[in-house]
């Protein structure tokens, strides 16, 4: 259940790479080397265990088409462990990397059952734990979500050893690296007999305030033809801010749905979450629907640390998509017809913070003359002229529907950037849209619902939103990949 | 930054990106010295202090070098943590990780050092101090990172602390900050170890536990266990539903163990999600070791771990299952969670390798009742329904990890329904045609990739099932005629397949089809490009027995003839032309593709621009025109040959094409171990005096002496004389063996570069050779040279072979004072009293220095007749004081006066390189320990 190295790669396409970071555990080694007996295979030094990362990646000679250590057919599971093939037939496994853009984290959890034959990923605890390990570093290191930039990164990487010292002196994590909180905070005392979380490195004093924020995120695939079955999804995730007093205050928050809403499915929960109903965690979509599934109210009793957290997320089967799509091109003597109609679903509230629609033209020359016409917003032509950007503003019309007309002659001559998945018919737009104040399950979190047990009455406050990713509309005269293979077969 | 900060910043950056470079060039001990040296002093940095101990807390191995130079090092930094002002606690934190890594890597932990134990005492008493607890001090990082040290030491060498149990539980109850993860971890792992140390001692039972728990077993015992004899319990103990455990039988009589175990699993929410996992698993294996305490304790925890977002949590409920299968968990609790896997496995708030790893765990489900056998190959759990399965079907928006694991999870899932005509299969076959679509349409290298390895995985399931498999070869062909520089891949995947699925005849399609395809295409239609693929594929073709060739060569006869392709004076397409007809010279078939190949090969030979081509071309062709087909094929036929065709083998490294076999032909072959090694030759016994008594007294002796260096090369080398044998094993085709070339290289920076040596011959039956090496140093220190030799055997065979390394010793590189033999041994006596003169006044690299030991007089006699007798410059029957000079090339010296006082025997050195005094001593060491014992008897 420990770590035996832990490296931080960088590199740029595959070119350049080089170790950022990097520690052996060497306690852990000795254990390794106990365990293993004859089977034992030594770490490497920093250099060729970076060339053998990138190789199994397939990042190495990123100028060569095939190199046949690479790019063998033969199907290893690459990740999330890799194997890297040393001199002869040594091999190191299990080799745990997390990408995220340039930067490779990776670490090499000790095997601790016998390791003769093989023993699967799954019985292996250090495993989760380095996913675990590798997923907070990732997070300190680069923040969420947001590209490895270049000062701050480097600041976090020379914070390392010393915040290693505090969450994994020896091998064995005892913590994610925090982030925000300094590395030698000191920690508050908790005066009385309950003890205090181990994560949760202080106390709050003052106002008591409870935030909590439900996010949607809708995806969908729509073709606009009659062979073809539309696909749309909803996940949900409720992220919450309590500045309450105490060293472990109960705090309880509690999801509704509408009368007639579809039950949440796939809950996943925040570990700080004291005690989960099991009608809680019944409803799952990779289920038939059960009508009598537990549809709420959903009640989530937790003590919340410091920071920021994701108390839970899930997923939701909604009726309607929100905008309903369709595109049409064709190609006329030399000149490509485009035809959009867009309708956004009655039930949706029509005020968007922003909505936008993409219509790239990839894998084409650039765009020459282009001749459209809208009903609503504005169309742009972007600099590199393979991209049509349609700006829908805050609302739609009245009918709630927009449709835009066009004929572009492609006349350029540098070819556009490439993307498979658009290619002559085979074409898509993508929306881009966030609605404040809904979302589409109908999930909220009612305020007199969120019970804090504490002395001060604290401030509550709630808010939902929708967002769109991967919210495609194919053009229906051309062929589409499938994107959910669920409602195919 | 003062520069020898940042000197040594730089140093230690240097020595952890590459240490064996590092330390090829410096010497460890010396390094090792001096970093403690440095942390010593006090007038560097704490923040430049900690980066000192970096290398001890990531190599102590390569650092300390023995047992005893770990406990040295690790008394050193006890004394530096004394000193340490408490506030530098971030330092202080360090040390005792490095004291930690030191002491466990050294294995004085093991064995009970004296320092591990004064180490132990140590940490203990940090652990103990909560005196923090109202100053609500840094001191607390202090005892967190003491706790951890004692968890790794007892993780590294279980049940070291088994007799502390009950004092590291009253201090995990004791404590509420948000250090008592720290001590819940502790009091776990060693809870842990002590059950299982019970376990395995026979006889044991409830009343031993009740004991260790209390705290009362026998006072006899040492204060901290010694170990037992196997480390088993190292690892794991939950192996899953096939893994045996070691029990406890205690009956249901284990009250105590009950309740520390609930209030255990209690403060578990406590814990951080990474340390509740290691609790959670300790806890899960006491349980599994004790059937006294009904699994069900750990009952409450599930729903909270089933129902969680991380990875580990979730995964330790995994682990329970495996553990306590039904008896822990209901049918219908497993059906839950095999759901709840597929779940996780699609999740999109979650990541990508964690999701993976689910799907790993799918493959991998700990059912209750398994009906394979428990190896590790994956197996489908029954439960896992095609339609449950569906939720993971792969699609175009995968990205190519989640594809190929998806892929491979529903192929087995449809193999296992063994539905032929299902629709899910149908759909398989369409994401694949699909993806090949996306290739087809400029897909870049790693969806190229990702495709052929999915095409793959379904072939190897789905080989049987003609209508996919037939429609999947014409695809490829069509997909390799827009795409050429597909050709690797297309040829890696039939011969993989052909490897793979010896009985299917896939691969063969495939090949006949690219055939077709290649031939089929109008001349003046190809590019040189794409015709450079075209030839590969083609040749790859010809080494199908069962695929007729003659459209191959009419191919070929057509693009040598046209004159809009440039083939004409193109060495590297006249090459793989040349390759094609190679193969098909080889095919069963060649009799009836005599004429057409011929007439190939002397438009090639007469027409073609190149005449490397031209030659090969003609050779061929009279190969072709002259053997029986039987003989060409003996002739062409490469790398299947073993044993006795040796002969074959080397002729034909000429009648290669251009091809990758020609450098492996061409190669000298490996030894797959070592034949030969070099071992120190006998000393002849060399009576000479190494200095006439009745020589001349020199006046300026010292001067005299020293001139003599003017010349670089004066007594610059060492001679060492090694013999040449075979090793231990007796493979007959190396009995006798000749013209060996030895090749040494260095492993450090310390002596010049040695040139290849010659050996004549080595004959099993006869004496050894002996090979004298002559070593030139630039720093006299100890050495390791890696040897290979090339050497040829009797049937003319040409190996490479690796060497035993030979280990050059510091005492192989003493030389006598090299004076000129006439001297008087008074001048060089001379000699040495104004180098020792020197030496002592001087500030320089030079130092003094004092080694004692018990000797009682004659054995003092016997070691300096037996060890020093060349270097001795004093008279050898004297009583007072014996003086013994040794040169050590390039120029360093070491003095030593040895003086047998009343105690003990006292060497004074002195040395005009400190570096080598740590040499010295160990090096008196060993020859005096030798003495001691003997002594002793």
């Amino acid at each position: 259940m420990s770590l035996r190295a832990l490296w931080i790669v960088s590199h740029e396409k595959g070119e350049n790479g080089s170790i950022r970071f990097s520690r052996r555990f060497p306690t852990v080694e000795y254990r390794a080397k106990r365990l293993a007996g004859s089977s034992y295979v030594a770490v490497p030094e920093d250099s060729p265990v970076l060339q053998l990362i990138l190789l199994e990646l397939g990042l190495s000679s990123p100028n060569k088409p095939y190199v046949a250590q690479r790019d063998d057919c033969i199907y290893r599971p690459r990740s999330p462990a890799l194997e890297l093939p040393l001199n002869g037939k040594e091999t190191l496994w299990p080799v745990l990397s997390v990408s995220q853009g340039s930067l490779i984290l990776a670490c090499l959890p000790l095997v601790d059952v016998p390791s003769e034959p093989r023993p699967p990923l799954a019985s292996l605890l250090s495993v989760s734990q380095g996913l675990t390990f590798l997923a907070g570093l990732q997070t300190f290191l680069l923040g969420s979500g947001a590209k490895p930039d270049g000062d701050g990164l480097a600041s976090r990487l020379a914070m390392l050893p010393s915040v290693l010292l505090q969450v994994c002196p020896l091998g064995t994590p005892l913590d994610v690296p925090l982030v925000g909180v300094p590395a030698t905070s000191t920690v508050a005392t908790s005066a009385g007999t309950q003890k205090q979380p181990a994560w949760k490195t202080g106390l709050h004093r003052g106002r008591a305030m409870v935030n909590v924020a439900v996010v949607e995120t809708v995806r969908s695939m729509q073709y606009g033809n009659q062979s073809r079955q539309d696909l749309w999804d909803v996940y949900g995730t409720v992220t919450c801010k309590c500045e309450v007093e105490g060293v472990l205050p109960n705090v309880t928050v509690t999801l509704s749905l509408p009368q007639n809403g579809s039950p949440l499915q796939d809950i996943l929960v925040h570990p700080c979450v004291t005690s989960l109903d099991s009608s809680i965690l019944t409803a799952s979509s990779v289920d038939n629907m059960d009508s009598s599934a537990f549809s709420g109210p959903y009640k989530f009793p937790f003590s919340p640390p410091l920071e920021p957290f994701r108390l839970c997320s899930y997923t939701s089967q909604v009726p309607v998509p929100p905008i309903l799509g369709l595109y049409r091109l064709k190609e006329e003597d030399n000149q490509l017809c485009v035809l959009v109609s867009l309708k956004l679903h009655e039930t949706v509230k029509n005020t968007f913070e922003y909505c936008e629609a993409q219509l790239p033209f990839f894998n084409r020359n650039q765009m020459g003359n282009v001749d459209v016409k809208v009903s609503s917003g504005q169309v742009e032509v972007t600099k590199e002229k393979n991209l049509l950007v349609w700006a829908l503003g805050q609302k739609f019309p009245k009918s709630r529907e927009v449709t835009l007309n066009a004929k572009i002659i492609f006349s350029g001559v540098s070819p556009g950037p490439s993307d498979p998945l658009c290619t002559g018919l085979t074409a898509y737009i993508k929306l881009l849209f966030k609605v404040p104040e809904i979302t589409l399950s109908g999930c909220y979190v009612d305020q007199h619902l969120v019970q804090v047990y504490s002395s001060a009455k604290p401030r509550i406050l709630t808010s939902r939103e929708l967002l769109s990713k991967e919210y495609f509309i194919w053009n229906s005269t051309g062929t589409a990949p499938v994107s959910n293979g669920q409602m195919m077969v | 930054m003062s520069t020898m900060t940042s000197d040594w910043l730089e140093r230690v950056g240097s020595f952890r990106s590459c240490p064996s470079k590092f330390l090829s060039e410096t010497n460890p001990e010396v390094f090792l010295t001096e970093l403690l040296r440095e942390l010593r002093d006090d007038r560097a940095s704490y923040s430049v202090k900690m980066v000192l101990l970096s290398p001890l807390c990531e190599y102590p191995t390569l650092l300390c070098l023995s047992d005893p130079a770990g406990e040295e090092t690790a008394l050193d930094l006890m004394s530096v943590f004394a000193q340490c002002p408490p506030a530098s606690t971030q330092f202080r934190c360090q040390l005792l990780v490095a004291l930690t890594c030191v002491l466990i890597s050294s294995s004085c932990v093991r064995i009970r050092s004296r320092a591990s134990l004064d180490f132990l005492g140590l940490v203990f008493q940090v652990v103990r101090d909560t005196s923090d607890i109202s100053r609500n001090g840094p001191q607390r990082s202090l005892r967190a990172t003491a706790c951890d040290c004692l968890r790794e030491l007892e993780d590294c060498c279980p049940s070291l602390l088994t007799q502390h149990l009950e004092l590291l539980g009253g201090l995990r109850q004791q404590e509420t900050s948000g250090l008592h993860q720290a001590y819940v971890g502790l009091h776990t792992v060693v809870l842990r170890n002590a059950v299982y140390r019970l376990s395995q001692e026979p006889g044991a039972g409830a009343e031993h536990l009740k004991a260790l728990l209390g705290g009362t077993t026998s006072a006899d015992q040492d204060s901290f266990q010694t170990e037992g004899k196997d480390s088993a319990g190292l690892g794991s103990l939950i192996l899953g539903p096939m893994g045996s455990v070691p029990t406890l039988h205690t009956g249901a009589d284990c009250k105590e163990l009950k309740s520390i175990l609930s209030s255990l699993l209690e403060e578990s929410y406590l814990l951080t999600p990474l340390y509740q996992v290691v609790l959670l698993h300790r806890l899960t294996e006491v349980v599994a070791m004790v059937p006294g305490v009904p699994p069900a304790i750990l009952r409450a925890q599930l729903l909270r771990l089933l129902g969680t977002s991380e990875v580990c949590l979730f995964h330790v409920a995994l682990l329970m299952k495996g553990a306590f299968t039904d008896s822990l968990f209901s049918a219908e609790d497993e059906a839950f969670v095999l759901k709840r896997l597929v779940v996780l496995s699609q999740h999109p708030v979650l990541s990508t390798p964690e999701k993976l790893f689910y799907m790993d765990c799918i493959l991998h489900f700990p059912e209750n009742r398994p009906i394979s056998c428990g190896d590790s190959d994956e197996a489908l759990p029954v439960l896992l329904t095609p339609q449950l399965a569906a939720a993971l079907l792969p699609t175009l928006f995968n990205d190519g990890a989640t594809l190929l694991a998806r892929l491979r999870l529903l192929s087995l899932v449809y193999l296992e329904e063994g539905e032929v005509g299902g629709r899910g299969l149908a759909y398989l076959y369409d994401q694949l045609m699909s993806l090949l679509r996306v290739v087809e349409s400029g897909g870049n290298r790693e969806i190229v990739v990702t495709f052929f390895r999915a095409a793959f995985l379904f072939l190897l399931s789905f080989s049987h099932v003609e209508q996919f498999c037939s429609g999947m070869s014409r695809q490829l062909c069509q997909l390799y005629l827009q795409h050429p520089q597909l050709a690797p891949h297309l040829i890696n995947m039939a011969n993989q397949t052909q490897e793979r699925l010896s009985e299917s005849s896939w691969a063969s399609g495939l090949l006949r089809g690219l055939q077709k395809a290649i031939t089929e295409v109008p001349p003046a239609q190809l590019t040189l490009q794409a015709l450079g693929w075209h030839l590969k594929v083609l040749a790859r073709v010809a080494e199908e027995a069962e695929i007729g060739q003659r459209s191959s060569l009419n191919f070929l006869s057509s693009v040598i003839a046209s004159s809009s392709l440039s083939v004409g004076g193109n060495w590297r397409l006249g090459n793989c032309v040349l390759g094609v007809c190679r193969c098909v010279l080889l095919h069963p078939t060649l009799d009836s593709l005599l004429i057409p190949l011929a007439d190939i090969l002397q438009h090639l030979s007469c027409y073609h621009g190149d005449t490397d081509i031209q030659d090969h071309a003609r050779l061929y062709y009279s190969l072709l025109t002259t053997l029986s087909q039987e003989k060409l094929v003996a002739m062409l036929a490469q790398g299947s040959t073993t044993g006795g065709h040796q002969v074959k083998k080397r002729m034909l490294s000429c009648l290669m094409a251009e091809s990758e076999g020609l450098t492996s032909m061409l190669t000298a072959h490996q030894t797959s171990q070592p034949i030969l090694r070099l071992t120190e030759a006998p000393q002849q016994l060399e009576l000479k005096q190494n200095c006439d008594p009745q020589g001349t007294e020199v006046d300026k002796a010292s001067e005299t002496y020293r001139a003599q260096f003017s010349d670089p090369h004066f007594a610059s080398e060492i001679p060492l004389k090694y013999q040449l044998t075979h090793t231990e094993g007796s493979d007959p085709r190396f009995d006798q063996i000749f013209s060996i070339r030895l090749h040494f290289s260095l492993t450090d920076r310390h002596y010049e570069q040695l040139e290849d040596m010659s050996v004549p011959c080595l004959f099993r039956e006869r004496p050894p050779p002996i090979v004298k090496l002559r070593l030139k140093p630039r720093q006299p220190y100890p050495t390791t040279l890696h040897i290979s030799a090339i050497f040829t055997t009797r049937d003319g065979f040409s190996w490479h072979t690796e060497l035993p390394d030979v280990h050059v010793a510091f005492q192989q590189v003493f030389l006598p004072l090299p004076a000129p033999p006439n001297w008087a041994p008074g001048s060089r006596l001379k000699v040495f009293q104004e180098l020792w003169d020197e030496i002592c006044s001087e500030a320089g690299d030079g130092a003094v220095s004092l080694f004692c030991c018990q000797l009682r007089g004659p054995s003092l006699k016997a070691l300096l007749k037996e060890h020093l007798l060349p270097f001795l410059l004093s008279d050898p029957s004297g009583e007072e004081e014996f003086r013994v000079l040794v040169f050590l090339p390039p120029q360093n010296h070491v003095l030593l006066k040895i003086r047998a006082e009343e105690d003990a025997v006292h060497f004074n050195m002195a040395s005009d390189n400190w570096q080598l005094l740590p040499h010295v001593n160990s090096y008196l060491l060993t020859v005096t320990s030798d003495r001691q014992l003997l002594a002793l008897f």
